[in-house]
């Protein structure tokens, strides 16, 4: 199956990246150069205008308007780039002045690429965290509704449909009112997760709420209960793995929707302190018209979102319909 | 004669931009046709069309649109003009003022504008079950001015004490019309008058326009008062516009966008550093008209607690609320490079709280902090007591130039040796831990003074005000200097000579200077645009830079397509 | 079936009251309230006070509350205060214009998404199947901001269509209905994108799941014409999962989306929920909310019909 490789092999690359990030990426997740704000890539070139032929190097950016952030590039110079050398798998030779910016500078002067890859740590691992919990609360609230019935069903719906109406927003900002004023990455990560997972959960509580009630009535479900199956295990052996297609489904899109969601929560003080870089806030910080007419590789983050979720969809698309019954 | 002041300065203002198109800006204003219409963005919501329970920009916007004053402080020259009030004057002891009021004037329902009406203004503004929010900008030295009606169209204005800008005081003070809202003010209802549900109809005012309609979260809709007194020199009634449209537009970018594909005419607020070259590019297409309105009035601080007490328990009290720490921060932070990156070049270094745009009370004798960060490094030192400093920064998220200005003091400082945790957060929570007094270490923030003229701004320079940002409501002066500049301000206040006024200010700023209670960086250049086809404009410094006189506001050519 | 409706019903009052209150309680517990959101930092002790005084601030929380619940069992639901109207004049306004917006854009991506769904889910491979695919990760992997601003920017750029707000003016060209058509296209089409895109995904999935079982097997074994197999009997019973999230995204449309309304400027309940928010307009939050929780209890109550509808075997 080409699909499902392509698609392991997208899901492995971002995992890659994020995790070869110190030596992959150029610069540290905070260095910025004052005189590149939101400065175009430095692509690497091998041949010079003359037709000469070069190891890879990079013609610097000078500044050209600085209140319109235009920059020229200065073809005189040729800046070669240096291979593994100080714990870095590639940089420029000339750090302070022409730095290697493979995906151009943000706002702040710091490289998108570099940001990108530190970036993909943080908001992978929440992600992917946050929907295993979604999965897991999901599965059981949806699995135990369906199979109950009755009052439990109602009750542990209702719930869900609470969690869906009450606003996260406030939520959160009474949160961060008790919690200390400076927050430690690693509880901002446990906090979110927690609220992600939450939030997201009633989403798949729902399709597996109704997957589970149909299959209960299936001849197989009534032939293994029938044989003396326990109602643990009728769930978790028989009725749950009906919903598994579902539910691959529905983690496809709320990773996407937990790495924006980060943003959202930053806004209300619940997010990573700075600098730590993470896609959901770079995109939006990028939210803006001059992403789309001038920079748009501040929108790079996006693209990387995009790679990975084709990766997830293709690993679940493609996988065959196993037969569980 | 006045309106031909503001002119020259507008275009004094517009030859100041670069590259700019040749575009009907060069039509003289008394040239400008009566008629047309004027489409301008806004982003939020009048919360009420009555000012006197709401200082929201736009419920500020209805009452420059719909309401006159006594006088006008023509936002761009700064000087005060008569409006509703012809001349006035003082009386020896600098106490009286003595204003005779236009006769002839209707309010736009038609009924008749008189001294009474001008008492019942300053009677709701004072109104203690209306709590009104004009009661606090009515004060000299924190007390209140009394108002008499000495017959149809002369008032007398008493001051508790002699009192420096004098009338100026009175272009805080909107006209409402007494027979309107008189009731509303007797039954101590009068905070609920005026709210948004209120027919258009019954909201009279002496202003320029009348509102004619409002759409809830889409739009209002202002026509021509016919009733409006002014008239232009060459004897045009004003205003000089039928109709102008405030859509609701809450995104900025958003607003940007409409602005530059020609569906409004302009923003009610300046835009942001970012937005300069898509605007230029459609100045140089001839689409728009970009004006650089030169350094705002305002810049954004960073202060400490400095309320005694506040870090009793904490092992830092003994280095964090010293002057040398201010010091040194301020000594530590590039200029230069903060106003580079947060306003992308156009702004400027300042080192106090008068930018040198308020031309008449900025001095450049008030002492400069120079950039050392040696100096900082070793200042810090001695007085850490080998600690290692660190302290946290809260800043108000969303707002471009705040994040940005306190992640450069946050990599200063680290050079420095000072560790910064930069904690952004909502407006609303920000403001509850500065009020409260106690729930913060130091706050990067705008506080937007409401005058030029330090008299007007006496919250922030005495110690007893509640914009005293690092200790606010004293009861009595923590410090010598907050109480020294007490004094001074007292006499600055009291004085009517406009030079002793000066030299006291510059001695106040001197005192300022020196102990920093609240610390400077670089204050932003103000840019404006509006389309080509809006003339008469004086643009000013503070909002709404092109519309704080929409009466001479005026559009070159037929009256614009619908889209 | 009448028990089971006047359940759901006493369910829906349940859910409609807890929320609120829960929101009431929330807006307390966040720090700030209206008086600090409307006077600024700079803002006078007393005044501050006196503001309190007159929305009902400075009482105990317990005694607002017992308050408020007294005043919303008569159907009062309070008087928002950065509006300074009734939270029952508000909401009904807003939400109208949400609603508008909200059908819309559910049109759309039910047309859109659920037959590309099934033509991706039951066809392997191909170019359309892999380009629907493609198209729809696209989408499902934009932030929702970026969406609406990337359409905005295009209607301003191409001129096409107006940039913002709800339009309804009587003096545009081809009259007031026309009018708010044209303004509509940009958020709706922001909201139908990614909606259409999860339709289409989870569709895909359920058909291509539904395909590989014994029955469809058995009929395409029996020679029934494969169209016929997946557009008649495999589509019945791949609609289980998208009809069980149908009421969720009907509940979730009708109570508006912050992003699509702020940018594209729609006076939507979205907007009002989110000023409201941000003014710690405690009683229009409440209200919001409950707007919210009577839309989200409809849906799920069309969706669990809609279920059993599609697939008997899963009603009482």
């Amino acid at each position: 199956m080409i699909g499902q490789r392509l698609g392991i092999a997208l899901v492995v690359l971002s995992c890659a990246a994020a995790g070869g990030a110190p030596i992959l990426a150029p610069h540290g997740v905070n260095d910025h150069f004052d005189a590149l704000l939101n400065a175009p890539p430095t692509l690497p070139h091998v041949q010079d205008d003359g037709g000469g032929w070069h190891a890879p190097f990079i013609y610097p950016w000078r500044l050209a308007d600085q209140l319109e952030q235009r920059y020229e590039q200065d073809r005189s110079v040729r800046v070669p780039l240096l291979w593994l050398r100080g714990g870095r798998f590639v940089a420029s030779a000339d750090e302070q002045q022409s730095p290697l910016l493979l995906l151009g500078a943000d706002s702040f002067g710091r490289d998108v690429f570099s940001r990108l890859l530190f970036g993909a740590r943080t908001s992978l691992s929440l992600s992917l965290v946050a929907a295993f919990g979604a999965m897991i609360i999901g599965c059981a609230i949806g699995g135990i509704a369906g199979y109950a019935g009755g009052l439990t069903d109602d009750l542990l719906m209702r719930a869900s449909d609470f969690v869906i109406v009450l606003p996260a927003m406030y939520v959160a900002l009474a949160l961060r009112s008790v919690l200390p004023l400076v927050l430690e990455p690693r509880t901002v990560f446990v906090l979110l997760a927690a609220i992600f997972a939450i939030v997201g959960a009633p989403f798949i509580a729902r399709g597996v709420r109704a997957i589970v009630r149909t299959e209960r009535r299936l001849d197989y479900a009534v032939a293994a209960a029938s044989l003396g199956a326990g109602h643990l295990r009728l769930l978790g052996r028989h009725l749950l793995p009906a919903g598994r297609g579902f539910v691959a489904v529905e983690i496809t899109m709320l990773i996407p929707a937990f790495i924006v969601a980060e943003a959202t929560l930053s806004y209300v003080g619940l997010g990573f302190p700075e600098p730590i870089a993470s896609w959901g806030t770079m995109l939006h910080d990028a939210s803006n018209i001059r992403a789309f007419a001038d920079f748009p590789w501040l929108l790079s983050p996006a693209a990387a979102m995009f790679a990975l979720v084709l990766g997830l969809n293709l690993v679940v698309q493609d996988r065959r319909p196993e037969r569980w019954h | 004669m006045l309106l031909a002041a503001g002119v020259a300065i507008g275009a004094a203002v517009m030859i100041g931009v670069r590259r700019m198109p040749p575009a009907p800006a060069a039509t003289p204003a008394t040239l400008a046709g009566r008629g047309g219409d004027l489409v301008v963005s806004m982003r939020t919501e009048p919360a009420s069309f009555n000012r006197l329970t709401r200082r929201d920009a736009s419920t500020e916007l209805v009452s420059i649109l719909t309401q006159a004053k006594l006088v006008r402080v023509n936002r761009a020259s700064q000087a005060v003009e008569p409006w509703l009030a012809t001349s006035w004057t003082r009386s020896a002891d600098g106490l009286h003022y003595t204003l005779a009021l236009r006769p002839d004037v209707a309010f736009s329902d038609g009924q008749p504008f008189t001294a009474d009406d001008v008492v019942f203004s300053f009677a709701a503004a004072y109104d203690d079950r209306t709590s009104s929010v004009l009661a606090d900008s009515l004060q000299a030295n924190g007390r209140k001015l009394t108002v008499a009606a000495l017959d149809a169209h002369t008032v007398v204005v008493t001051f508790p004490e002699p009192f420096g800008p004098g009338v100026r005081i009175l272009d805080n003070l909107p006209i409402f019309p007494r027979h309107k809202l008189q009731a509303a003010l007797a039954a101590g209802t009068l905070a609920r008058a005026w709210d948004l549900k209120t027919p258009p109809a019954e909201i009279a005012g002496l202003g320029p326009f009348v509102l004619s309609e409002y759409l809830p979260g889409q739009r209002l809709v202002f026509v021509r008062n016919p009733k409006y007194f002014l008239r232009d020199d060459r004897g045009t009634p004003l205003p000089y516009l039928d109709r102008i449209t405030v859509e609701i537009i809450p995104d900025q970018n958003a607003e940007m966008l409409a602005l530059e594909a020609g569906q409004t005419d302009m923003t009610t607020d300046a835009m942001r550093p970012e937005d300069y070259a898509p605007l230029h590019r459609a100045a140089d297409a001839g689409r728009v008209r970009l004006l650089d309105l030169g350094v705002s009035y305002d810049a954004d601080s960073l202060w400490f607690n400095l309320k005694p007490g506040a870090f009793a328990q904490d092992p830092r009290a003994s280095w964090i609320q010293r002057d040398e720490l201010r010091r040194a921060i301020s000594m530590a932070v590039d200029r230069k490079r903060f106003a580079d990156t947060v306003f992308l070049g156009a702004g400027v270094p300042v080192f106090g709280p008068e930018t040198p745009a308020n031309r008449e009370w900025f001095s450049a004798d008030v002492p400069q902090t120079p950039y050392d960060p040696a100096g900082a490094r070793a200042l810090v030192a001695s007085i850490a007591g080998g600690q290692s400093p660190r302290f946290t920064l809260l800043t108000q998220k969303g707002r471009t130039s705040l994040e940005r200005g306190s992640a450069i003091i946050r990599d200063e400082l680290q050079k420095i040796g000072v560790v910064v945790d930069v904690v952004p957060l909502d407006g609303n929570a920000l403001i509850q831990r500065f009020v409260s007094g106690a729930g913060y270490d130091a706050i990067y923030f705008r506080a937007a003074a409401t005058d030029t003229d330090p008299a007007l701004t006496p919250d922030f320079w005495f110690s007893f005000g509640s914009a005293h940002m690092w200790n606010i409501a004293e009861k009595t002066p923590a410090t010598q200097w907050e109480r020294e500049i007490d004094t001074l301000m007292a006499k600055q206040i009291a004085s009517s000579d406009l030079q002793e006024r000066k030299r006291l200010f510059v001695e106040v700023q001197r005192i300022f200077a020196e102990h920093q209670p609240a610390v400077y960086f670089a204050a932003p250049r103000v840019f404006v645009a509006s389309s080509s086809r809006v003339v008469n404009n004086a643009p000013a410094l503070i909002r709404p830079q092109l519309l704080w006189a929409p009466d001479r506001v005026a559009v070159a050519g037929a009256a614009r397509p619908t889209h | 079936m009448l028990s089971y409706l006047a359940r759901r019903l006493i369910f829906a009052v349940f859910l409609v009251f807890a929320v609120s209150s829960a929101s009431l309680v929330l807006v307390r517990l966040a720090p700030g309230d209206y008086a600090t959101e409307s006077l600024g930092i700079a803002a006078h002790a007393d005044t501050a006070a006196q503001t309190r005084r007159r929305f009902g601030l400075d009482r105990p929380f317990a005694e607002q509350y017992r308050d408020w619940i007294v005043r919303a069992v008569h159907l009062d639901f309070g008087r928002s205060m950065a509006y300074d109207r009734p939270v029952s004049d508000l909401i009904p306004e807003r939400a109208a214009n949400t609603a508008v917006l909200a059908f819309t854009a559910l049109a759309m991506a039910t047309l859109i998404g659920l037959p590309l769904g099934i033509i991706t889910g039951s066809r392997r491979s191909g170019l359309l199947p892999d380009l629907i695919r493609i198209v729809s990760v696209t989408l499902l992997s934009m932030p929702p901001l970026l969406t609406s601003l990337f359409l905005v920017f295009l209607a301003a750029r191409t001129g096409w269509l107006p940039i913002g707000g709800m339009g309804g003016s009587p003096d545009a060209a081809g009259g007031r209905f026309l009018d708010v058509v044209r303004h509509l296209v940009i958020p709706a089409a922001a909201l139908a994108m990614p909606l259409a895109a999860m339709f289409e995904r989870m569709q895909s999935q359920a058909m291509s799941e539904t395909i590989g079982q014994p029955f469809v097997m058995a009929a395409l074994a029996r020679g029934v014409p494969r169209s016929r197999v997946v557009w008649r009997g495999a589509l019945k019973a791949a609609l289980r999962p998208v009809t069980s999230i149908y009421g969720l995204v009907i509940g979730t449309l009708l109570s508006g989306s912050f992003a699509v309304e702020m940018i594209t400027s729609w006076p939507g309940l979205g907007r009002l929920m989110l000023d409201a928010l941000r003014a710690r307009d405690v009683y229009l939050v409440a209200g919001c909310a409950a707007a919210g929780s009577v839309f989200l209890a409809a849906g799920t109550l069309v969706s669990d019909a809609a279920l059993a509808l599609v697939d008997p075997r899963a009603a009482e």
